[in-house]
């Protein structure tokens, strides 16, 4: 009796702690997840913090999603039409196999020695001023008040991470080319990254500097984004404004010197006189500029200084507000801050407007009523992702292209039939007297192209 | 043993909370139906509790993170399908060739095959219209320091290729001409309308080269160039003063084209034509394969008959053109068929050879040494299938691009890290005295040819 007792309760004993023991991590559970839900538990973090990881790393998925897609949509389109040899098939290729990188790496900068754009040049006002005299077939100035102007622009040189980026880039240099073929401006598309240092909105710097001391006829460098078209092509630069300056920019003095704001000037569409001023300037300038922790830091000391700026690495927009505001005494008097036009416009307050502009007013205002270039800040149709929606960022793209456009077609009695559409229509008959018929703006044989006549005839 | 049992379902009825718990008292006589029923009752409490703690467990959960936000998750997936029409939809809206359709306009005429096809209004003193023009425009001249003024004229289809990469091949083929005529003084016309609907696809050239013409008087000579010819010798100058008595300048080989009477005898992805009379004349004889339809399939089946080694094929502009200098060969005597230099290189035979011709010549020469132009025909990189593989056109392409990149970025001090690479390296350091350099590599500061202004005294 006693061992079935013993054996019995041994039995019940243990089932007993069984018991106790399931209760009791029941319960240590339940304390333990509620501590989590209010108090956190360090790196395991709480619900909360999961559920946002698991969203985020959807939410992930959802933004490289899209481009995905887009690269799938163009792949299986092809793949459903029938094609014996796959090989010339451009739709299922892959782009990234075409670059190769050969002949090493890129040489690695002295650390410990700081930044320099090159070696110091303190002459270069003499040294040009007698190339000019040596050279009277390159002149700087190819007509009284107008000077020879060099435009660059340029974008990478692989291709857009965005299927249709390199379809705008497109667009956008034959904007330029009309415009400047108008204005006898000669272009500059760069492809090259000179100095590996300097990447991304920096690149620009040491380009710069190298074209104004490889280019000594040039009298005024203008640098123009690749996002930014012009969109009034009678509008003429009024250069004699400037013969007391050596750097224009669309700005603001107040919000530059008052408010400190971070976008109270544009470095996406400015001029820059070739001369040693402008040289010291872009040294002035650069140190902010080199990739890594001096970037970084320079950064937070922008966001600090700056108002309205938002935490990222020192970008060279910002450097300049910083530079002027803190060394006004030096650079401020032969800096000029246009706004009397669109040397520079903001694309989200012009774009809209074309219509109207088009029944109200005519193309060589190049101010608010009819802007000289809409810029379409924070587009970056190269990319995958802009600051803005997609759909409006292109579609905005393709109605200044044309608004543009139809000033260059009009000259040959053509139009697109419509701010939206790529197609164009007749808007003047063909006549057997061609050189009888005047375009309305006069762009045809424009003023500001003609040639200095010899005085002798 | 029935006590024991008793205070083990008491423990566990307490610890689970105010659970009443059944006592009962057991006696082993009704043992089956009483342990049944003590099972019974263990499960049900068990249960009791899983159910608790289930219960339990929701409600600090749902403290926690939320219920609604759990069922969020799938909306995460909606969205993402949204977000991937959305781009598709866009993507094909940008790439189709469809216009929204626009009651109020007009409808377009039907075309009638029975009238015959004309440019425009016959004109026939056109030489003298130009000649007066230019004597009242004296700032407009046709020659420039002692240079006969030269339009490139180029372009492509309004809409995005079918795959990015045929775009981004456009862009740099437009730098490469932006970079060439830049240094020769050369003014370029990008275009992107279809000015004439009938006469589309290779066609499009001649009603744009006929409406520049009569435009511009001031241009001499007219410089049409595929948007697949690149220039791979940025040194070379045409030789005009040779074509002083020609008006027509076209690669081809007589042999190919009088003996054999071959399809591709000239080429006319690359030719010159002089503004005049003659040119009127000849595109107006050159135009009435042209029109799209029957006309231009007839005309097809009568070129492929006549011509050798021509496939069945809709007419194009190079077999109608060869087959009017044929058969009506009074336009001969002004068509200058020059070989002697690659105004055309056929890429197949050249693109191989780049890194022997850096190794042997130098540019300035323009002939299988160094070629002029390097055009890929066949390799259609704005459509979806190449005559070629993909890979080495595009491949092909890149090396081209970059063997003429390389003659510009000499005056810089950079040159590619391979022909292949869009990286770039050093190859000659900063300096102080820059204008050294630029007197020594500067492309314009040593032209290779002249041409001759008739005129000048």
């Amino acid at each position: 009796m006693l061992d079935r007792c013993f054996g019995a309760r041994r039995i019940r004993q243990i089932q007993r702690t069984f018991r106790h023991g399931k209760i009791t991590i029941l319960c240590l559970f339940l304390t333990v997840l509620v501590l989590r839900g209010y108090l956190g538990a360090g790196k395991f973090g709480t619900p909360e913090q999961d559920f946002k990881e698991i969203k985020d790393h959807l939410h992930f998925r959802k933004r490289a999603e899209p481009h995905r897609v887009l690269e799938e949509a163009q792949t299986t389109t092809t793949e459903t039409t029938e094609n014996n040899n796959n090989n010339n098939n451009y739709g299922t290729f892959d782009p990234t196999k075409i670059a190769v990188d050969e002949e090493g790496d890129d040489e690695k900068p002295d650390p410990n020695k700081p930044y320099s754009l090159g070696p110091k040049i303190s002459d270069w006002d003499e040294q040009r001023t007698k190339w000019l005299a040596d050279n009277p077939n390159f002149p700087n100035f190819i007509a009284p008040n107008k000077p020879r102007v060099l435009l660059v622009t340029g974008s990478s040189p692989k291709p857009c991470e965005n299927p249709i980026g390199d379809h705008y880039l497109l667009k956008s240099i034959k904007n330029k080319i009309d415009y400047c073929r108008l204005h006898a401006i000669e272009i500059f598309y760069n492809m090259a990254l000179l100095d590996a240092e300097m990447a991304g909105f920096w690149a620009k710097l040491p380009l710069i500097r190298k074209l104004l001391l490889s280019h000594p006829e040039i009298e005024f460098l203008w640098w123009m984004d690749s996002d930014a078209m012009f969109t009034d092509m009678a509008f003429e630069v009024p250069w004699e404004r400037y013969k007391d300056h050596n750097f224009v920019m669309h700005g603001w003095k107040e919000m530059i010197y008052d408010e400190k704001n971070w976008i109270g000037l544009n470095t996406g569409s400015f001029l820059l006189r070739n001369c040693q001023w402008s040289l010291d300037m872009l040294d002035a300038w650069s140190p902010m500029g080199p990739k890594g922790k001096i970037r970084d830091d320079a950064g937070k000391i922008l966001t600090r200084e700056l108002k309205g700026r938002p935490v990222f690495e020192a970008d060279d927009q910002s450097a300049m507000v910083y530079l002027l505001i803190t060394q006004r005494d030096k650079w401020g008097d032969k800096v000029y801050l246009e706004n009397a036009y669109y040397l520079h416009g903001y694309w989200g307050i012009l774009v809209d407007k074309y219509e109207e502009m088009i029944e109200n007013y005519h193309p060589g205002l190049g101010d608010h009523r009819w802007p000289l270039v809409t810029h379409f800040v924070g587009c970056k149709p190269c990319g995958k992702f802009g600051d803005y929606s997609v759909e409006r960022c292109l579609k905005q793209m393709d109605r200044a292209f044309n608004f543009g456009d139809n000033q260059i077609l009009q000259i040959y009695g053509f139009t697109h039939k419509s701010l939206a559409s790529r197609r164009v229509k007749r808007i003047r008959n063909d006549t057997s007297n061609p050189l009888e018929v005047k375009d309305e703006l006069g762009l045809l044989h424009p003023s500001f192209k003609a040639v200095k006549v010899p005085a002798s005839s | 043993m029935g006590q024991e049992s008793h205070t083990a379902q008491k423990r566990s009825g307490g610890a689970g909370g105010s659970l009443p718990t059944t006592t009962t008292r057991l006696s082993g006589r009704s043992s089956s139906g009483f342990s049944r029923g003590r099972q019974i009752q263990k499960t049900f409490n068990n249960l009791k509790i899983t159910i608790l703690c289930g219960f339990v467990t929701i409600l600090v959960l749902r403290g926690t993170i939320g219920v609604g936000n759990l069922a969020g998750i799938a909306d995460v997936e909606a969205e993402n399908q949204n977000l991937i029409e959305e781009t598709n939809r866009i993507l094909a809206e940008i790439r189709s060739d469809s216009d929204p359709i626009d009651p109020s306009e007009p409808a377009e005429p039907e075309f009638n095959p029975n009238v015959t096809y004309t440019l425009g209004p016959k004109i026939s003193d056109w030489d003298l219209q130009r000649k007066i023009w230019l004597q009242r425009n004296p700032q407009f001249p046709n020659y420039v320091n002692g240079k006969a003024r030269i339009l490139l004229v180029t372009g492509s289809p309004p809409n995005p290729c079918d795959n990015s990469i045929g775009d981004h091949y456009l862009l740099k083929s437009i730098k490469n001409k932006i970079d060439y005529c830049r240094i020769h003084g050369i003014e370029i016309i990008y275009n992107l309308a279809h000015l004439d609907k009938e006469l589309a696809g290779y066609w499009a050239k001649l009603p744009l080269i006929r409406r520049l013409m009569l435009s511009h008087p001031e241009v001499e000579w007219i410089w049409w160039m595929d948007s697949d010819a690149l220039f791979t010798d940025m040194v070379f100058q045409l030789p005009l003063s040779k074509y002083d008595q020609y008006n027509m300048v076209v690669h081809g080989y007589p042999d190919l084209m009088f003996e054999q009477k071959s399809w591709i005898a000239l080429n006319t992805g690359s030719f010159l034509f002089r503004n005049c009379q003659w040119s009127l004349d000849l595109l107006d004889a050159w135009a009435p394969m042209g029109p799209k339809g029957p006309v231009r399939d007839e005309a097809g089946k009568i070129l492929t008959a006549n011509l050798k080694g021509r496939p069945a094929f809709e007419a194009d502009d190079q077999s109608a053109l060869i087959y009017l200098l044929i058969s009506q060969k009074h336009w001969m005597e002004k068509v200058f068929l020059e070989n002697s230099y690659y105004l055309h290189g056929y890429w197949a035979g050249l693109v191989d050879r780049y890194e022997e011709m850096m190794e042997k010549y130098h540019p300035g020469l323009g002939d299988e040494r160094w070629p002029f132009v390097t055009h890929f025909v066949g390799c259609k990189p704005c459509g979806s299938y190449g005559d070629y593989p993909v890979e080495r056109c595009l491949k092909s392409m890149e090396r081209a691009f970059n063997f003429a990149d390389n003659q510009v970025l000499k005056l810089y001090g950079f040159r590619h890290r391979g022909l292949l690479s869009p990286k770039i390296k050093r190859i000659r350091n900063e300096t102080a005295t820059p204008l050294e350099i630029v007197d020594q590599f500067d492309i314009r500061r040593h032209p290779v040819h002249q041409g001759s202004d008739p005129n000048s005294i």
